[in-house]
């Protein structure tokens, strides 16, 4: 409105300055009368229509807030972005300091996710997801991290699937899930490592599935029309991520299945337990230990898994308790080669038959005020007797079972913020044990999704 | 292992009852919807509510037993407004599509009824907010109908064989419900203008409702913990302009409420706020008698 009148009151003066210099006196003073006038006029008419438009704007105001029952496309809803994807970043920091210079996992080929993170200050694994409903009948969601891994930035498609939506048709409960994404597989494969209770990944995720199994493929999921809850489900996979590698490209190289059940224990308490098996066969080379070991042949893993949750006071805001465990099995049929770290040349092949190697973990988090939790972690594996051949190279487990205690405490200023302290107490290879600490932070900004079980 | 695996998986697929059900299944994410559907139901209908009031609904665990409870239901009851945000999808996602939002089987109660605090802007800075307005709605009694009409309207829909049933039975509720609501605002007349101070924003609708004037709120920002830095300044606050009442819901811990109360002599009082807040909150009618009857016993007003 404003500019309106200094517009006009410019226009005005133009025109005086532009007035004949030739007009007489009188003329000019009767034109510059009507001109005030004029201005008077306009500026009374834009005062009345600014009041007008302000009684307006109040008018809808009250209308809003006595209306009854004012129909529901009327209110006012953000929840997510509407058509456009809901974007949503974790950012994901933290400063570690180790007691030891070196890192090794006797007897077990270890991938690049599973070793030990960097020391120092390190922005760990920060996370961009976009995800929105394609239409009635599919989802989509895609995650790509941003790690640093040995001085470079490298970004990994963490995921990118599509999931049935309940309206497309199939029988109610049924969901598949097509391209990347971390497949149901024990308890935190389905999880982001940035909802872990812990800074890092117990000792079986980080030797038998690299961090995370997030291969590409497909996967349906049944959830059965039972009174307690009950889910059945399984896969088929490339065979191209950890524990796979290699694929030719030819069918597909790995499966899985699994079942769930839980419930509820009275008003304060639930569970939840499941099987899952996972087999398939790296078909030309499984490298790992900074590429010094491959591996080809079949690689079949099964795990359960248990959680329990326990409101102490029914509210979980307030107090809980979360106990959680995992038990893997891995058995492996083939060949493993040890090569030289510098040249490259093949040192030692060894033929494994029903090779068998155990881990398992058992955790548990106390959270004993709203922001604050306390928890401790044990986790060890256990590995079969090491073949002739492969004694005295890294895959030796030299009759030692690896074994790491954590303790860790944390403080959750919301549902967006986490900071963390974690102490590791690691004997991974018999020698001396390695002492961390950890001080992390986990942060989330735009949308953040409704959080698993 | 592999033993142990294939049995439970043959286990669960011989497991699956399926016992026709007479009844509609209702699953509501707040007691006080459960009570609702009663009223309208009666034996007809079967209700679980997936929260208790012991329990923060903001904050609950997506379990995996009202996963399957809301993949059998035939109608889904929710606050809405962001109450549930943090857990219902998880239960939807594996739910059949008549129940998913915005389909007969799925009411969002907060549709009905006209929202307060509805921020023009919102910024994570100012806490956990509801952007889309304030999700307890139920403790305006002005509410209830509206949505009483439309628990009604779905029900008649989702079991025409029963729908004139449904029909007196909210016919029924409604007048008993008016009636109701006339003596508790003659009741709660003299509560005008009373001074109180809440927990959080759980309370603002019965606050509208009854006129009283929140002057302060326990929790520095929406959703963030009291911290002993802005107790002090309420300390202060109340010195300056004291307050009547301290008012908390039962999930609310009561640390901040009773350190408030001791240093000024406020009472802090526990409202139900919900179905089984207090031992005598049974329904929805009880809920409100109580509510009045702890307000006008503790307020000190004549």
């Amino acid at each position: 409105m404003l500019n309106i009148k200094t517009a006009a009151s410019a226009a005005l003066i133009a025109v005086l300055s532009a007035s004949p210099t030739l007009a007489a006196d009188d003329d000019l003073t009767a034109l510059r009368t009507e001109v005030e006038k004029m201005r008077q006029a306009y500026e009374q008419r834009i005062n009345q229509l600014e009041a007008k438009l302000n009684q307006l704007e109040g008018n809808q105001v009250q209308v809003g807030a006595t209306a009854n029952t004012p129909p529901a496309t009327s209110r006012r809803r953000i929840a997510d972005n509407r058509f456009n994807p809901s974007i949503g970043m974790i950012l994901n920091g933290q400063f570690s300091q180790y007691s030891q210079g070196e890192s090794e996992i006797a007897g077990f080929a270890v991938s690049h996710e599973g070793e030990r993170g960097e020391e120092g200050f390190g922005i760990g694994h920060s996370e961009i997801s976009l995800s929105a409903n394609v239409d009635d009948k599919f989802f989509a969601s895609s995650t790509v991290a941003i790690v640093e891994h040995e001085g470079t930035t490298e970004t990994e498609l963490e995921e990118a699937y599509i999931q049935t939506l309940p309206g497309a048709g199939l029988p109610i409960g049924m969901s598949v899930k097509a391209g990347r994404a971390f497949w149901t597989l024990g308890y935190l494969n389905e999880h982001h490592s940035h909802a872990d209770d812990f800074a890092d990944r117990p000792l079986p995720y980080r030797v038998f599935m690299n961090h995370a199994y997030n291969d590409d493929g497909l996967q349906v999921s049944y959830l059965l029309p039972t009174d307690i809850y009950a889910e059945i489900g399984g896969g088929v996979y490339r065979g191209d991520d950890f524990p796979y590698g290699g694929n030719n490209g030819s069918g597909t190289g790995a499966w899985s299945a699994y079942a769930r059940i839980g419930g509820d224990i009275g008003d304060n308490q639930s569970w939840r337990a499941g099987a899952y098996v996972l087999s398939g066969e790296a078909e030309t080379s499984r490298l790992s230990n900074e590429d010094s070991v491959g591996f080809t042949g079949d690689s079949d893993l099964q795990i359960i898994d248990l959680r329990y949750i326990w409101a102490p006071t029914g509210n979980a805001r307030d107090r809980e308790v979360i106990v959680q465990a995992e038990y893997f099995q891995r058995e492996e049929d083939g060949v493993y080669t040890v090569f030289d770290e510098l040249s490259g040349d093949v040192l030692v092949t060894s033929t494994v038959n029903g090779k068998s190697d155990d881990g398992w973990y058992l955790q548990s988090v106390y959270k004993f005020a709203p922001q604050w939790r306390v928890g401790a972690r044990y986790s060890q594996l256990m590995s079969d007797a090491t073949p002739a051949p492969l004694v005295g190279t890294g895959l030796d487990a030299q009759g030692h079972d690896p074994e790491v205690l954590s303790l860790m405490v944390d403080w959750t200023n919301s549902e967006f913020s986490r900071l963390r302290l974690q102490f590791n107490r690691e004997d991974l290879s018999g020698g001396e044990t390695d002492e961390q600490a950890v001080l992390q932070y986990v942060m989330s900004i735009g949308a953040h999704g409704a959080h698993k079980y | 292992m592999r033993k142990i695996f294939t049995t439970i998986v043959a286990g669960l697929l011989f497991a699956v009852p399926f016992t026709a059900m007479a009844q509609v299944n209702i699953l509501a994410c707040e007691p006080e919807w459960a009570a609702l559907a009663e009223e309208i139901g009666g034996p007809k209908i079967s209700t679980f509510s997936a929260t208790h009031a012991r329990q923060d609904p903001h904050h609950i665990r997506a379990r995996p037993s009202l996963i399957a409870k809301a993949r059998r239901a035939d109608l889904i009851i929710c606050s809405g407004a962001g109450l549930e945000v943090g857990w219902l999808p998880i239960l939807l996602q594996k739910s059949g599509p008549q129940v998913q939002p915005n389909a007969l089987g799925h009411v969002t109660a907060s549709h009905y009824v006209p929202l307060l605090d509805t921020g023009a802007s919102v910024d994570r800075s100012m806490g956990d907010v509801h952007p889309e307005g304030n999700p307890h709605i139920h403790l305006n009694p002005h509410h209830i109908l509206p949505i009483a009409a439309q628990i009604t309207d779905r029900l008649a829909q989702l079991d025409s064989a029963n729908a004139d049933y449904y029909q007196n039975r909210y016919q029924d509720f409604a007048q008993r419900w008016q009636q109701a609501l006339a003596q508790w605002e003659a009741k709660a007349a003299p509560l005008k203008g009373t001074q109180v101070v809440v927990h959080h924003k759980s309370f603002s609708y019965l606050i509208d409702w009854l006129q009283l004037r929140a002057i302060a709120s326990l929790e520095p920002k929406p959703g963030i913990p009291p911290t002993s830095s802005h107790l002090e300044s309420l300390l202060q606050q109340l010195k300056a302009t004291p307050a009547k009442l301290i008012l908390r819901t039962p999930y609310e811990p009561e640390a901040a409420s009773l350190w408030l109360s001791s240093k000024t002599n406020i009472p802090a009082l526990v409202l139900p706020y919900t179905i089984g807040g207090v031992a005598e909150a049974g329904d929805l009618f009880a809920l409100y008698d109580a509510t009045l009857a702890l307000l006008l016993e503790n307020a000190n007003v004549e």
